[in-house]
């Protein structure tokens, strides 16, 4: 009834491959388009400024990270060292006078050379050891930032952003940051969905069912891992120095810490490995719960619902958090996507009760 | 029908209780404070006293009647140490009226000098942040209004210097934190051993600093006069612990600002006795601050917190910070008037003089350049019960301080 699955036949093979075979899908996501189009109109600077212009980003990096860690299989925890490579690297070239769409490809390669340089580990070791070959890569970048004051900045460790504009747009006020996150997350978006369409997708899944069985039907682990390593990277140092100069616009060594990388992981886990709204519902999950929990638990206090010590007060949001995480991995171990994934297919045949699939 | 009267009845009443809220708030609008601080993650060792101490001071202001009848509000909220959530944190309590920050937190308060700077809200960065941003003229909006750690560093080589038989020719261990803040102190240091002829050196432990071993026995070849620890948090009952471990005497033991009595208790309060730190805001509860916020705020059961808390380090840091504060809204409404805003408490702050909160602090002198009122603070030592002051309130070569503040002051302004 919803998704008006009569009448939907697709005689060409083009129609049936489209990104979203079905004309309710395509409304839905056209409907959330202008949302985030128009948003700067409608929305307040708190909100534009703290929850959707960092959920973009951060659903961008969780985007990038997904296709490493959802799509080949790659565990990493260290991609908050990816995007500080990124961050510092355009940050520099910015400042040297580099236009910010080179300075934005700077970081991004960058990015993609170190990160491939430390994901070669990954042609040795699988599993739980890469998970610590990747942490050596966040400890030792973290390392060399903090400790060498011409990458982070002098004795404050503060490198503040210069003004700069992409193709000709001042990237100054909030909105046009806004926009230009926007677009990257968009990019992303569009990039990996069509990512899991192509060989190289294929390549990647194949990698991470079985990367030797991959090897025996002819998909070489040697360079798909690598490539893994290096595409994920890209998109992660571009998101970097988005953070940096749409968000941040003062970059210090703490941004980009080892608990970052965590959140990065949670992201991903949470909102499903490899799907896209995942990405989306597990940046927001991760970074967006915890603020709100925090303000209606303080909210509730200032009326006079919850009687407690502030310090406990403190502490009950990361209660809730935590249990909120149980629950969700209990009730629904693939993720965010997957529960959208129920919802939707529910939906899909309703008011029958099962769908096909 | 009797459903709907009754309901637009409720409905009418609640307006009433709304409109009548907003013309009193026109009267005496309150002065809202955020104090945005972590309380869950790596400044929980602080935060909870120091917050505690700031919201009761508060609240003993307000049971006193206000800043001239205006009612002091804070807001309160967790940032986790994340500057993302600090900014939500920030610009949520900018919208709600806040004319002044308080994040105890340096990530945040980094992410967001620019922001304050812009947006015209005082932000206060006592004990944390940028040490730099003690040059008034470059940092309109920024106060870190007691000792910043370069500071700390000189009034502890300055007590080395009168009480324990002069400076040259020492030995100086610095071991410090692997971080910007455990750094901080170096370049002053280094400037000061080559000005009294002192050998100093520097060991850097690993974050967070539970284990501090190698580092130690390092310490231990070099064989120094003086050792000072610069770290916070857990890292440092673990440096005082490995010190006397490794034969040095614990009155030979120097401390940033950063130890209190929770550290003693993790130590051993028999170990630690002799132990020496700097001190900004004076212990214990022999005050008539402290007596007062005892007697209206603590016996009437309006805390904010555990009463035992009362009088300890930080506590009694986060009461000074406030009475600071409330000064600088005093002076602030007094030449500037009602409504107050970031302007003109900025203002306020700019004109305290010799402010001392009734002895809880040294005297404290906050001008357009300097906004870190004078650098003061004393050298305080654990006598097996409580922190006893070894030293009077002063200041130390504040020359050697200045050309920090200067060098850093001139790299922000040129846009670093």
């Amino acid at each position: 009834m919803f998704y008006r699955l009569a009448g939907v036949h697709h005689t060409r093979y083009e129609t049936a491959r489209a990104l979203w075979p079905i004309p309710a899908d395509r409304k839905q996501v056209i409907v959330a388009g202008l949302i985030a189009l128009v948003a700067p109109f409608f929305l307040s600077t708190l909100y534009l400024g703290s929850y959707m212009l960092p959920w973009l980003i951060w659903s961008s990096a969780a985007l990038s990270l997904t296709l490493l860690m959802g799509m080949a299989g790659q565990l990493h925890f260290g991609f908050a060292s990816v995007m500080a490579i990124g961050a510092y690297t355009s940050i520099h070239l910015a400042r040297l006078g580099i236009p910010f769409e080179l300075a934005l490809i700077g970081a991004g390669a960058m990015s993609a050379v170190i990160g491939t340089v430390f994901g070669a580990a990954a042609l040795r070791v699988k599993g739980l050891y890469l998970v610590i070959a990747t942490l050596a890569m966040q400890y030792l970048v973290d390392w060399v930032i903090i400790n060498v004051p011409a990458i982070s900045g002098g004795a404050q460790a503060t490198l503040r952003t210069p003004e700069v504009s992409f193709l000709l747009f001042p990237i100054e006020s909030l909105t046009s940051r806004y926009y230009l996150a926007l677009g990257w997350a968009a990019l992303l978006a569009v990039f990996l969905m069509n990512v899991k369409r192509t060989s190289f997708g294929r390549a990647l899944t194949a990698i991470r069912d079985k990367d030797f069985a991959a090897a025996v039907i002819g998909v070489d682990p040697f360079r798909y891992k690598l490539m893994a390593f290096f595409t994920s990277s890209f998109m992660g140092g571009v998101t970097g120095a988005m953070l940096a100069f749409c968000f941040y616009r003062a970059v210090t060594p703490e941004q980009f810490s080892f608990n970052v990388s965590i959140q990065l992981v949670a992201m991903v886990l949470v909102g499903g490995l490899g799907s896209v709204i995942g990405g989306f519902l597990g940046a927001a999950f991760v970074l967006l719960i915890p603020i709100v929990l925090t303000n209606f638990v303080a909210g509730l206090a200032a009326s006079g619902w919850l009687a407690i010590s502030s310090n406990l007060l403190a502490h009950v949001p990361l209660m809730i958090y935590g249990a909120l995480i149980i629950g969700f991995l209990l009730l629904e171990p693939l993720g965010l996507a997957k529960i959208y994934d129920n919802t939707r297919k529910y939906f899909l045949v309703w008011p029958f009760r099962h769908s096909r699939s | 029908m009797r459903k709907f009267k009754r309901g637009l009845l409720a409905v009418g009443l609640l307006a009433g209780v709304a409109f009548s809220g907003v013309a009193h708030a026109q009267d005496n609008e309150p002065i809202k404070f955020g104090l945005l601080q972590d309380f869950t993650a790596v400044y929980t060792f602080v935060s909870g006293e120091y917050n505690q101490g700031q919201q009761d001071y508060l609240t003993l202001i307000n049971e006193e009647g206000g800043v001239d009848g205006h009612m002091v509000e804070a807001i309160v909220r967790d940032t986790g140490n994340e500057p993302q959530r600090g900014i939500e944190a920030y610009n949520r309590a900018r919208e709600e009226g806040a004319i002044l920050v308080d994040f105890l937190s340096t990530p945040v308060s980094r992410a967001l000098v620019d922001r304050v700077l812009s947006d015209e809200i005082v932000m206060i960065t006592a004990l944390h942040g940028r040490g730099d941003a003690s040059a008034g003229e470059t940092f309109p909006y920024i106060f870190p209004m007691m000792a910043t750690y370069w500071s700390q560093a000189t009034v502890l080589a300055q007590y080395i210097k009168d009480n324990e038989g002069g400076l040259e020719g020492k030995k100086i261990a610095l071991v410090h934190i692997d971080s910007p803040f455990g750094r901080e102190p170096v370049p002053v240091l280094e400037d000061l051993a080559e000005k009294e002829g002192f050998e100093l050196s520097t060991f850097p432990y690993p974050s967070p600093g539970n284990e501090q071993s190698a580092v130690w026995s390092e310490v231990r070849r070099f064989r120094p006069d003086h050792v000072m620890i610069w770290g916070a948090g857990g890292g440092q009952p673990v440096s005082v612990r490995e010190a006397i471990r490794n034969g040095i005497p614990a009155d030979q033991i120097y401390s940033v600002v950063w130890l209190a009595e929770t550290d003693v208790e993790n130590v051993g309060a028999d170990v630690m006795t002799g132990v020496k730190r700097f001190e900004a805001v004076s212990t214990g509860t022999d005050n008539p601050i402290l007596e007062r916020i005892q007697e209206t705020v603590i016996d009437a059961d309006l805390g904010a917190g555990e009463a035992d808390n009362v009088g300890t380090t930080y506590y009694n840091i986060g009461v000074a910070t406030m009475a600071v504060a409330v000064e600088a809204a005093r002076l602030a409404l007094e030449t500037e008037g009602a409504p107050l805003t970031g302007p003109k408490l900025k203002a306020g702050f700019e004109m305290i003089k010799d402010f001392n909160a009734e002895r809880l602090m040294p005297p404290v002198t906050i001008t357009a350049a300097d906004h870190q009122g004078g650098g003061a603070g004393r050298v305080s030592q654990w006598n097996g019960e409580a922190w006893e002051p070894v030293g009077e309130w002063g200041a130390a070569y504040q020359d050697v301080v200045q050309m920090e503040i200067d060098a850093g002051a001139k790299a922000f302004a040129e846009g670093n």
